[in-house]
Order: structure tokens, then C-alpha cells, then sequence
């Protein structure tokens, strides 16, 4: 039985999917796939790339992306199924969390006043969510609340928490490391939820709470804190 | 009763599944699938969470095919071959394939017409009974899945048996 090369299958098929967002990176698309609804993210080329030096970088950074959901999902870290990788298009088709929604809106579209005290037991869930994936001694690389899903149970409302995103990500045992994912996450926090700080440092304790190595992260922390921009370095 | 699923990736090529229990000629298919005689993959059952798995299996085996990739000699054998964790191909032929003493079976083959004529020449060749591809979770060894792709408590916890095995297969080159 003859089967036709078609070395354009799987661009062809994303032409006709439904483009979700355009990174500098990568493209988000939404589509079917083998019955279930998937989320592709398509690492393009960068013509203004060396073509060796493009491949092998786009490359690594699929491969990472792959192993470190892999790594999260056998802790226990709730992150989307990975159904298949294509390495010649640096293509990931995902599942997709469908009836989710981002941290994010759920953190701005819940009332001002009762902010802080409503969202507590979120902030709590991912203190925990952080440290169990730094204990597996996975970096995120990119953490924000919009990199958060959260998806609603059947009655009872207990929701489920997923990380997405592991573009970025990397394997490091480092304080420093894990300290610096925290960090990028706060500026994210802070800047996109103003007024929170109490609700980030309760994640923080969570985060402290759970994890066996916090102690170090934590010090790393207020260490890159001490760093960033328009910062004294009179230490 | 059969499953046929077209792979959204590669238009015209269809996935057919079907599942035999009480199946008395294992040996004989088995010999008539190595001799090319059998234009299926014969696949042990009782391996499978879902028919999904076999989708995924055969998606990939297509796209390797595709791309001149394939690491085994035949699109078959190939989609055996990734429904195992590892990357050893005489292993996932052992644990994946279909022995000569099993009682049932799951074939798939990957066609592009209609599969009418398929079907009757594959359920007359396979001495059992036919029955719905989704009853193969009934036939699942759970445990001796749990044990070959080394799926986590935690990981029991948080997902399915089938997210974990699919993980596995979508990721098993770089791991």
C-alpha cells in the first residue's frame, strides 16, 4: 500500500488550525487531534539565525520543554498530557485543559476589597504547586500567573491547578536557580495584581512549608532581590 | 465494533482497530504476521490502557514513515516498537507483540479506502470473537503497565494510567 510523502503535513495541517497567539518564540495553536482537543505550539525558524545554530538551539529547547513537563508529571504536578512531538517542524502537540482559566483573571476578576482573604487558600495551592517542582529540581523559567490554569471540578468545586509553558524551562538542583524562578514571579505578581503582597507572601510560606530545600531559595531570594534594577549593591 | 479513526495530520490514512478475545490461533498469526501475510499489527491487549495509546502509536509510526525516520523496518513494527517506554525493538516486540500462547488480540492496520473488505479478511483469519475495541480497559493488566513505564504514586494521584503511558511514548526519544 502506497503511502504519499508529504513532508509538509504538519505545517499544512496548522494552516488551517486555529492560531491562538504568536510568541517570539513559537506559534499557539488550537486544534483536533486523534479525536481530543490539543494545543500545538510550533517553534518557527529565525531566518536571522545561522541555520545550524538555529536548529540545534530550537532543538534543545524542545527537548527541554518535553522533559521537563515529562519530570512534573511524575511528581504528581498537574501539567498538560504531551501526545506527540514532532522534531522536524520542533512542533508539541498538548493536551488542551479545556474549561480552565488563567490565575490571572481569576485573581483580577475576584473583588478588590475581598482580595487578599478570598484568594488565600489559592496562593496557598501554589506555594505548593512550586515547591513540589522545585524539589524535582525543575525550573520554570517563566512563571506568571497567566502561565497558571486553573481547571473547576464537577460539584464540589475543588479546582485542579496546572502549570503550562515549560518553554523556558531547565533542570537545576541550584538555589540560585529555583530563587530567581521565584523572583520572576513576583515581579510578574506584583506588576499584574497590584496591592497583593500579603497574598504573594502567604504563597511564599506555602512555599517555604512544603518544600524541604525552601530555606536556601528563600535567602537566594531576598539575595536577587537586593540585585535587580535601580538597587544599592552595598551589601 | 471496529474503530477507525482518519489521522488529522495525514488526510486519507485510517486507523483501524480491532480486539478478539477467546482467540485459539494466536501461534498462527503471529507466524503469518512475521511472513508479511497479515497486513496488520498484531498487539497483546492486555499491554493497552485505551485504544487512544494505539492512536498515538500510529500516529507517530505514520510521521516517522513520513519523514524517513522510522527506527524499526516496517510502518507494523514500528507502531509496536513505540508503544514501548524503551528503545529497545526486540524487548517491545516481546512485551507488545502477540505471543503464541495469548487468548486475545488486538490488530490494527492503517489503510485509506474503505476498510469493509479488510475487516472480513482479518476476522476470518483470527479464530475468536470479535469484540468492541473499547472493552480493551477490561482486559488491561494494570499492574504489569504500572510496572513497565514506572509510573509514580504521585503521578496515580494526579492523572490517569493513560495520560501517564502517553506521556511516555510522546517522550520517550529525549528521555
Amino acid at each position: 500500500m502506497a503511502l504519499e510523502k508529504c513532508m509538509a503535513a504538519i505545517p499544512e495541517f496548522l494552516s488551517k488550525a486555529e492560531l491562538l497567539k504568536q510568541g517570539a518564540e513559537a506559534r499557539v495553536y488550537r486544534a483536533r487531534f486523534l479525536g481530543r482537543p490539543t494545543i500545538v505550539k510550533e517553534r518557527f525558524r529565525k531566518q536571522y539565525r545561522h541555520p545550524l545554530l538555529d536548529e540545534k538551539l530550537t532543538h534543545r529547547r524542545t527537548v527541554q520543554e518535553v522533559r521537563s513537563v515529562l519530570r512534573c508529571r511524575r511528581a504528581g504536578i498537574s501539567v498538560p498530557v504531551v501526545y506527540f512531538v514532532d522534531y522536524s517542524s520542533h512542533s508539541i502537540f498538548l493536551e488542551e485543559i479545556v474549561g480552565s482559566s488563567t490565575v490571572r483573571d481569576h485573581i483580577a476578576s475576584s473583588p478588590p476589597s475581598a482580595r487578599c482573604e478570598g484568594l488565600e487558600p489559592l496562593a496557598e495551592r501554589v506555594g505548593q504547586v512550586l515547591a513540589r517542582m522545585h524539589d524535582e529540581d525543575v525550573i520554570h523559567g517563566d512563571l506568571t500567573t497567566s502561565n497558571m490554569l486553573l481547571r473547576c471540578g464537577p460539584e464540589d468545586g475543588v479546582s485542579e491547578l496546572f502549570l503550562i509553558d515549560f518553554g523556558l524551562s531547565y533542570i537545576s538542583a541550584l538555589p540560585e536557580d529555583k530563587g530567581v524562578d521565584l523572583y520572576v514571579l513576583e515581579k510578574a505578581f506584583l506588576s499584574t495584581h497590584p496591592h497583593t503582597e500579603a497574598l504573594f507572601q502567604r504563597l511564599l510560606k506555602s512555599y517555604a512549608a512544603a518544600s524541604k530545600k525552601s530555606s536556601a531559595v528563600i535567602k537566594k531570594l531576598e539575595e536577587v532581590r537586593l540585585r535587580g534594577r535601580k538597587r544599592s549593591m552595598v551589601g | 465494533m471496529h474503530l477507525t479513526h482518519e489521522l488529522e495530520l495525514f488526510p486519507g490514512h485510517k486507523v483501524t482497530q480491532m480486539l478478539f478475545t477467546e482467540v485459539k490461533n494466536a501461534a498462527e498469526l503471529r507466524q503469518c504476521a512475521v511472513e508479511g501475510k497479515i497486513n496488520g499489527a498484531l498487539i497483546n491487549p492486555t499491554m493497552l490502557v485505551n485504544p487512544f495509546q494505539v492512536l498515538v502509536a500510529a500516529n507517530k509510526a505514520v510521521n516517522s514513515q513520513n519523514n524517513g525516520k522510522m527506527k524499526t523496518r516496517s510502518l507494523y513494527s514500528e507502531i509496536i516498537f513505540n508503544l514501548s517506554p524503551t528503545n529497545n525493538i526486540s524487548e517491545a516486540f516481546k512485551r507488545f507483540g502477540c505471543s503464541d500462547g495469548d487468548d486475545s488480540v488486538l490488530v490494527v492496520f492503517i489503510h485509506n479506502e474503505d476498510e469493509s473488505q479488510l475487516l472480513a479478511d482479518l476476522t476470518a483469519r483470527v479464530s475468536g470473537r470479535q469484540v468492541p475495541v473499547e472493552e480493551v480497559s477490561s482486559l488491561t493488566d494494570h499492574a504489569k503497565v504500572k510496572k513497565l513505564y514506572k509510573v509514580t504514586q504521585e503521578e496515580e494521584k494526579s492523572g490517569t494510567l493513560l495520560d501517564a503511558v502517553v506521556c511516555r511514548m510522546a517522550a520517550k526519544d529525549v528521555m
